[in-house]
Order: C-alpha cells, then structure tokens, then sequence
C-alpha cells in the first residue's frame, strides 16, 4: 500500500469524525500558532531594536581619541586632538575607505515666520551625502564652495519641513532664522532619524565650518568611515586609527575605533535565547496537543477493533495496521500544524499593523513547525498503532 | 488440499485451561463443499479459524498444499490469508464508512493491486454476486441478504481456492440464507473449495460433506449423495 494510498485513508478517516478530529487537532494548532507567532514577533522586534541600536548601515564605523591611563590610575585631564580637513583627506586615502566623514553638532532654535522648531543641527562636509546616502526631495546639498566660503545656507529633513512650512509649495529659497543669524534654505532631505528617537525635534545639516563658527565649536568633532565592505570594515577602521594616530603624532593616547559588530552579535545572540526560551515554553503546548492525540488514537483503536481484525483477517500485515495508525496520526498532526501556520501568519500578518514594527514569520520556523508537528504524530501516534498492529485477528473481531 | 493431523486447541483463561479441540484428523480435497456442523461450544469455528489460520492450534500438524503452516511467519500467513482463503462472516464485518466497491476493494489493497484494477475487480465481483446496481450503497443502505452478498465478492476478489463461511446464514431470513447458499452451490461448481460452519440441517444439506464435531471431537464424517 503507497503511502499516498495510506494518506487518503487517514484523510477520510480524520473527515469522517469532523468534530473529534478538530478538537483533536486543536491542541496542535494552538502550539504550533503560538510558537510561531512569538517566535515572528520575536524576529521582528529584534530586528527592529538591531536597526536601531546599530543602524541599518553596517558598513559605517566611527573612531575616536583614546587617552592613555595614567601611572597611578587616576582620572586625568586631557585634551583631545584637534582633526582637519586635511587629516580627513589622509584617512580617506587609506585603503579599504570608501568615505571618510568629518562631523561636528549643535542645536538650535529653527524660527520661521513666528512658528519654530528645535533642530539639531549636523555640521557637514561634501562627504556626508554620499556616505551617508543621504536623500534630496527638494533643492541641492552644499557645494564645496559653500564650504570653503562659509556660505550661511542649510539644509532641513521633511519632518522640519512639515513643521514649518506645511502649506508653502515652494520653500528653497526661504530665509531661517537660528539663533537671530539669518541663514538661506538650499535644500530639504529625507530624515534618517528613526520615529521613536526623533522626539518632536527636527534636522539640519550645515557646512561644518560655518556650524564650527556659528556654536565654537572644532569643525571635526567626529570622524566616521564608510568601509567598502563590511566584512573588511574592522581591518579598515584599524588601518585608518592607526594613520590618525600617526600623523597627530599622539603620545597620550591613541585613535582607536567603536565596533558594534561584537556588540551585535552578542545582543542577537542573548535576543534569540530569550525568543527561543519563550517559544519552547509555548511549545509545552505541543507536548499536550501530542498527548492527546494519543488518547483519541487509543479510543479510536479501540472503537475499530473489529475494524483491524477483519483488515488482518483479509490479509493486512502487522506492518500496514501500523503504517495505516500511524500515518493516521502523522495526518492528524500535520493538518493541526498547517492550520496553525495559516492562522499564525494572518495573526501576525494583522499584529503587524499595530505593531511598531514588522513581526516576520520566517520561512525555516515554518518548515520546522510542519515538521515538528508531524513528527509528534508519529511519536505520540506509535504506541496506539503498535497496540492496533499486536491485536489478534480472531480476538478482535470477537471484540464488542 | 488440506490436511489437519492431531490437531488439538486449548485456550487459557487465567490459570484455567479449557480445552477445545481434540485429535482432529482431516483431509479436505480442492472442490469440496463441506459442512462443520455441531451444537455451539462444540468448537467448530474454532476449527475453521485454524482451517483459515487466523487461529494456531496449540498442538498437531496442518498442511496447506503440502506446506506446514506452523513454519510460517505471522506476516506470511497474512499473505496466505489474503491469496489463498475468502473468510464469510455472520456478522458481515463490513467496513461502515466504506460503500460496496470500497469494501470489497479492501483485500486487493493489501495484495498490492493499483487502484484501478482494484475498482475494477470489485464491480466485477459486485456484479457476479448480483449486486452491481448497488455498488456505491453504503453497508447501512443494505439488506442483511445484500450486505452477505457484498463479503462473498469482497471473499471471492482475490480469486481464492478456499471460501470459509461462518454461520453465513445465521443473521438472515431463510429466503435470504437459501439464496445466499444457492450461491455458495454456484461458487462449489466453478471449483472453489466452500467449507460453511453452521448448525442448521437446512444449510448443511447443501454441501457434499458433513463433518459432526461434538465437544471438540469429530463424531460424524460423512459424504452426501447428490
């Protein structure tokens, strides 16, 4: 008998006792729907928190000044290295350095006819736009020129354009006032800032010498690397802190860089342990879903008894009782599961919609929820079919 | 051809053993239309068990066209079962949710025939047995003399030498049973082997051979003349 041959059976079987099949097959469909969808919210949160502690954009690195400690331990007065443009340009000739950026912040009060927003405001350079990949929905970015020049123009994220000019159609142009300095507004960009940390602030970028100018402050207080690669990305950051190290002649500390990565991998690490722990206690569900397909594969042994007796008497071996019980339960099992897949990804399909983020039912969870699920058919299903299969056919068909 | 030597049976009952079958001695020829009659608890289904090896008997010798059956393996004698023998049930032993083809399908599936020959050879059988306008009945939508008819073609699809009835008649009118007996005659003539237990004169005036069996011995052993 072909196993499809076998599958049918169980199906008609399973179709002809509607009711006990689906409260049979329930305790399977709620712990394959629960593992699933903790597991789907899971993923999808940590992919969220992943993006947002590390960024999306894996490749960019940022160094920094480290001192060295001092002999007796203590906390020691330091003063870090003043970077240049012309520094940046060495850091950007070393090898595996797609983009190296020169950064400097402040925040400021944008005003415009009597309405205002805070903005922080990211003194930039040319590099900034292509490292950072930053968006232009209306106007231009600076010009090297507006650099160099010290050109009192900025540039605003849509969030700020939204809060300041909601009903202009044309804003490029339009003269901003921060801080009483008049600035001209070239362009607006996409925002980069995620929704949960924007709290009701805006963005500006500025040439960095004119935001060094207008808050005193370097006009590179960060340096961050856009690597070619971000397998190389370490290798690169390594290079380009020992360069800085090098041609700022330190001797009280030295440039090091920041890698997430590690961190990264540990958060996604200790992130899938906790998602895990949760699944497997929604999995417990599972083991009592299995047990009590295994009770009503003992009661149906027993209704069909007569049923066995006359399938061995007819000539059915102990092997295809078995097989036949045993692909009844593997079925039962089966459809539970898939049932709770379907119900697991309309569930976490709408969850998603009220969700600050995307829960993600990934293809694997669901093939092992498939698998796992029939797998418990056939453990919880073998000794109810081993006692069909052991049944003697002339006691069983004198069973009442 | 049968032949049964000493056989004996004893079944176990907690620490009671109860004996059934006694020394029995016979030899039944390919194309007899035999009768095992006797009163009930004189062990004779007992011995068609064994005749149809459902059952093993716990001492004796039983060759089955010169093979010992106490040679083979479970799973051997199931295969045995299924070629050699057509078990008639007084209970029918339907398969309830299965209509008639299905049922009578059933011992082709475990003799490995493709579906479709299988649904082919069970219409046929239907049909030979005169029921093949009520094919896709299920057993409830039958008559007790239909159902009867419905195990004879599942009994005869697999083209066996040997059709053992028990008590085939006993659930029906006695109408029905002489039809269904008649048949049985009809299935004697193209050469099957029919060997009926019952304990009605009436049903066993239709075989060739009655053997008497009373509290586990063979009292009688006689031919009919026809």
């Amino acid at each position: 008998m072909n196993i499809v041959e076998s599958f049918k059976i169980a199906l008609s079987s399973i179709w002809n006792h509607k009711i006990r099949s689906i409260l049979t097959m329930l305790g399977i469909i709620i712990g394959v729907c629960a593992v699933i969808i903790i597991v789907a919210i899971g993923t999808g949160a940590q992919n969220q928190l992943t993006d947002e502690l590390f960024g999306a954009d894996k490749n960019i690195i940022e160094l920094y000044y480290e001192p060295f400690p001092s002999e007796d331990g203590g906390e020691m007065m330091w003063i870090e290295p003043e970077i240049t443009s012309q520094d940046l340009a060495e850091i950007q000739g070393v090898p595996g350095v797609q983009v190296a950026m020169g950064i400097n912040h402040g925040w400021g009060n944008l005003i415009h006819n009597e309405k205002q927003i805070e903005i922080e405001i990211v003194g930039v350079g040319r590099d900034y736009f292509y490292g950072k990949n930053i968006q232009m929905l209306e106007g231009r970015p600076f010009t090297e020129q507006d650099n160099d020049n010290m050109n009192r123009v900025i540039m605003i994220d849509d969030y700020t354009r939204d809060k300041l000019f909601k009903e202009d159609e044309e804003v490029i142009g339009e003269i901003v006032e921060i801080d009483g300095n008049p600035y001209k507004l070239v362009g607006v960009y996409k925002s980069t800032i995620p929704e949960e940390y924007r709290w009701d602030n805006g963005e500006g970028l500025m040439p960095r010498t004119l935001n060094g100018m207008m808050f005193g402050a370097a006009e590179i207080q960060q340096i961050q690397i856009l690597g070619a690669s971000a397998e190389t990305l370490s290798e690169t950051a390594e290079m380009a802190a020992a360069k800085l190290t090098e041609i700022k002649n330190l001797e009280d500390g030295m440039y090091t860089y920041w890698d997430m990565s590690e961190y990264e991998e540990e958060f996604q690490t200790f992130y899938l342990t906790i998602t895990l722990f949760i699944g497997s206690i929604a999995g417990i569900s599972l083991l009592v879903g299995g047990i009590g397909v295994m009770n009503i594969m003992l009661v149906s042994v027993t209704e069909r008894t007569r049923e066995i007796g006359l399938r061995k008497a007819i000539g059915a071996t102990r092997g295809r009782i078995l097989s036949q019980f045993l692909i009844e339960a593997m079925t039962i099992t089966l459809l539970g599961g898939l049932i709770g897949i379907g119900i697991a990804m309309l569930v976490t399909m709408i969850a998603s919609q009220f969700l600050p983020f995307t829960a993600v039912v990934s293809p694997i969870v669901v093939m092992i929820g498939a698998g796992f699920s029939a797998l418990i058919g056939i453990v919880f299903g073998i000794l109810p079919a081993n006692k069909a299969s052991k049944l003697s056919p002339i006691d069983a068909l004198r069973h009442e | 051809m049968m032949k049964l030597s000493k056989i004996n049976k004893t079944y176990k009952t907690g620490k009671l053993e109860v004996p059934v079958l006694y020394d029995i001695d016979v030899e039944i020829e390919d194309g007899e239309f035999i009768a095992i009659m006797g009163p009930s608890g004189s062990g004779k289904s007992t011995l068609m068990n064994i005749i149809g090896f459902l059952d093993a008997p716990t001492s004796g010798d039983y060759e089955l066209n010169g093979d010992k059956i106490s040679a083979f393996h479970e799973n051997q004698l199931a295969a045995l079962r299924n070629k050699h023998i057509g078990f008639v049930f007084q209970q029918f032993f339907l398969l309830p949710r299965l209509n008639a083809v299905k049922n009578v399908e059933t011992p082709l599936i475990y003799a490995d025939i493709a579906k479709n020959e299988r649904t082919i050879r069970a219409t046929e059988m239907l049909e030979k047995v005169g029921l093949g306008d009520r094919a896709r009945h299920l057993p409830n939508e039958l008559s007790g003399g239909q159902k009867q008819r419905v195990c004879i073609a599942r009994a005869l699809v697999n083209d066996p030498e040997i059709i053992l009835a028990d008590e085939p008649t006993g659930a029906l009118d006695s109408k029905t049973g002489q039809q269904i007996m008649e048949l049985f005659t009809q299935l004697n003539k193209e050469g099957k082997t029919v060997i009926i237990v019952t304990h009605e004169e009436e049903i066993a005036a239709y075989a060739d051979r009655i053997i008497m069996l009373r509290d586990g011995v063979i009292t009688e052993d006689r031919r009919l003349q026809a």
